[in-house]
């Protein structure tokens, strides 16, 4: 830069700007300008005197979570730990619900955005009606159906909550549709580039030995992305799982509403009881996966 | 004409890849249940070749026939039905490696279902198609293999599977891409004798290629050369001089039978 003679003699230079060094400049430079920008927020980290002592009253409870309920309640309620119980119980229940709609959009998403189906080298053969599919229905269909995966993507699934709280009301399909699309749109976008890098000489052999389009693609690709797939599936699953609990601060009836009652009774001892069965049930999830995982996949 | 058999025909057939050509002017008649082994060095265009033959490619000039029907005027659908009647051993097997060996062979006759039965197929098989796979795994050497999972096995046992795939699909030819190159010596040496002896003993064409002369002279009765894409001999193995086949790999001259550039 300022020595002239510097530039022919490059790898000498004290400190050659790689890109991988511009790269990580960049991001640091980014993050410093962001802290700026939001004016230092940890300074205004320091809790009010109230505040501490809302800290202090919930954090004294995390080692004693209630085992009664911390205020009178009616004779006809549960006991507690039922209560919790049940509660978890919802909410895997609109977990299951949102995933099991997430994975049939998934797959379908998943196979229509992935150029698998309609790209030469997969298909083959070259009659009009092929070469119509791979230049215009194919890309057509790719593109319309990436498009529509970002809109459901993009879009949280809490905000999808509070979209269809505002259209329906507390209405409970509103609530599994809510994780049903965006996590429907995330499954099919990494299941589209599972299958994508997946390699592909055994759907090339099958192609040779006369299988069609489908057939390549269920058999000779999916099969193979297979042990990634589920693995990314069961980890969605733990995710949906999480949200559901979430979606109970709109009322809907999962681990999440009986946090937010107690919260707002101040119980913070109760409050630790559903955290901690949100807790198990997330373990026991990552439990069961890893099992099945180890049982086919290993 | 033997039955279930299949015959191949290349007439001035050539495959340019992006500017380069990698098969000139091949032509090649192959009579129903012959056996013949393509020999040539790497690169000379063997398995180009091989590609033409089931379809898998399709020639930028000249023209494909199998069973006497040229490959270029068949519908999608007959062109899969020409696919299911050829049995393609890949160089590099394109097996599912997370596949039972079971489920790979069935693999081999999807070709012959629509999506629907081939899902069934494939999730819960008949007993009939588990028997049989079984059988064509007991000729091949790995019987007590039917229900491991593929990559388990050494490359030798994959191989076998790769060849069980082709035979479940009950082809009339058997195309063997460098079945030799993955396996030491003396594997290769019962490879190749196996992959003969099952096409004599069903009657279907053997298409093998092959960079090692002696196994080929040893186990095909007809010889093909290639060299730089173009086919330079083609006779009964007997009559081809020794000349001719270590000038196959010599490196002098092949500046002259370099691959045609097209600009």
């Amino acid at each position: 830069m300022s020595n002239p003679r510097a530039s022919p003699d490059a790898r000498r230079r004290p400190f050659p700007i790689t890109p991988r060094i511009a790269v990580a400049l960049s991001i640091l430079v980014a993050g410093a300008l962001a802290w700026m920008v939001l004016d230092a927020p940890f300074a205004k980290l320091v809790p009010q005197e109230g505040g501490l002592r809302v800290v202090r009253a919930f954090f004294a409870r995390a080692l004693t979570p209630a085992l009664d309920y911390e205020s009178p309640v009616p004779e006809s309620t549960p006991h507690i730990l039922m209560q919790a119980l049940a509660a978890a119980r919802r909410t895997l229940v609109f977990a299951a619900a949102g995933m099991s709609v997430a994975l049939v959009l998934g797959i379908v998403l998943g196979f229509l955005s992935t150029t698998a189906w309609w790209a030469g080298d997969l298909v083959g053969g070259s009659s009009p009606l092929r070469r119509a599919l791979a230049r215009t229905v194919g890309p057509a269909v790719w593109s319309a159906s990436r498009a529509l995966i970002v809109l459901m993507r993009s879009v949280h699934e809490l905000l999808w909550a509070v979209l269809f709280l505002a259209a329906f009301g507390l209405n409970t399909g509103g609530a599994v549709a809510a994780i049903a699309i965006p996590y429907g749109g995330t499954l099919a976008k990494i299941f589209s580039e599972m299958v994508e890098e997946t390699p592909r000489d055994a759907a090339l052999a099958l192609r040779g030995a006369g299988a069609g389009p489908l057939q390549v693609f269920f058999f000779g690709l999916v099969p193979r992305a297979g042990p990634d797939l589920a693995a990314y599936a069961f980890y969605r699953f733990e995710c949906a799982v999480r949200s559901a609990a979430v979606l109970g601060f709109f009322g809907f009836p999962t681990l999440g509403y009986a946090i937010a009652q107690s919260f707002e009774n101040l119980h913070y001892g109760e409050v630790w009881t559903y955290l901690y069965a949100l807790v198990v049930l997330v373990v026991t999830i990552e439990l069961w996966s890893g099992a099945l995982r180890r049982r086919f996949v290993a | 004409m033997i039955p279930g058999s299949a015959a191949f025909e290349l007439h001035g057939a050539g495959v340019v890849f992006s500017g380069r050509a990698a098969l000139t002017e091949a032509s090649l008649v192959v009579d129903p249940g012959e056996a013949l082994a393509l020999v040539g060095p790497s690169g000379a265009g063997k398995t180009t070749l091989l590609r033409l033959l089931n379809a898998s490619q399709a020639p930028t000039s000249g023209s494909v026939c199998v069973d006497y029907e040229r490959l270029d005027a068949l519908s999608p659908e007959k062109l899969r039905a020409v696919r299911t009647r050829i049995g393609f051993v890949h160089q590099d097997l394109a097996l599912i490696p997370n596949y039972r060996v079971l489920s790979n062979v069935i693999a081999g006759s999807l070709g012959r279902m629509g999506f629907v039965a081939s899902v069934r197929t494939m999730l819960f098989p008949r007993r009939a198609a588990v028997e049989r796979a079984a059988a064509i795994l007991e000729r091949v050497g790995i019987g007590e293999k039917l229900y491991q999972r593929t990559d388990s096995l050494s490359g030798g046992q994959r191989q076998r599977v790769a060849l069980a795939r082709a035979l479940f699909q009950e082809p009339s030819a058997l195309l063997l891409d460098e079945p030799v190159s993955s396996v030491d010596p003396a594997r290769a040496r019962d490879m190749v004798e196996l992959v003969a002896d099952i096409s004599r003993e069903r009657g279907i064409t053997l298409v093998v290629s092959i960079h090692d002369i002696e196994l080929a002279r040893a186990y095909f009765p007809r010889l093909v050369g290639l060299r730089a894409g173009r086919v330079v001999f083609d006779g009964p193995t007997g009559s081809i001089a020794p000349r001719d086949l270590s000038a196959l790999y010599s490196l002098e001259g092949l500046d002259r039978v370099e691959p045609a550039r097209i600009p």
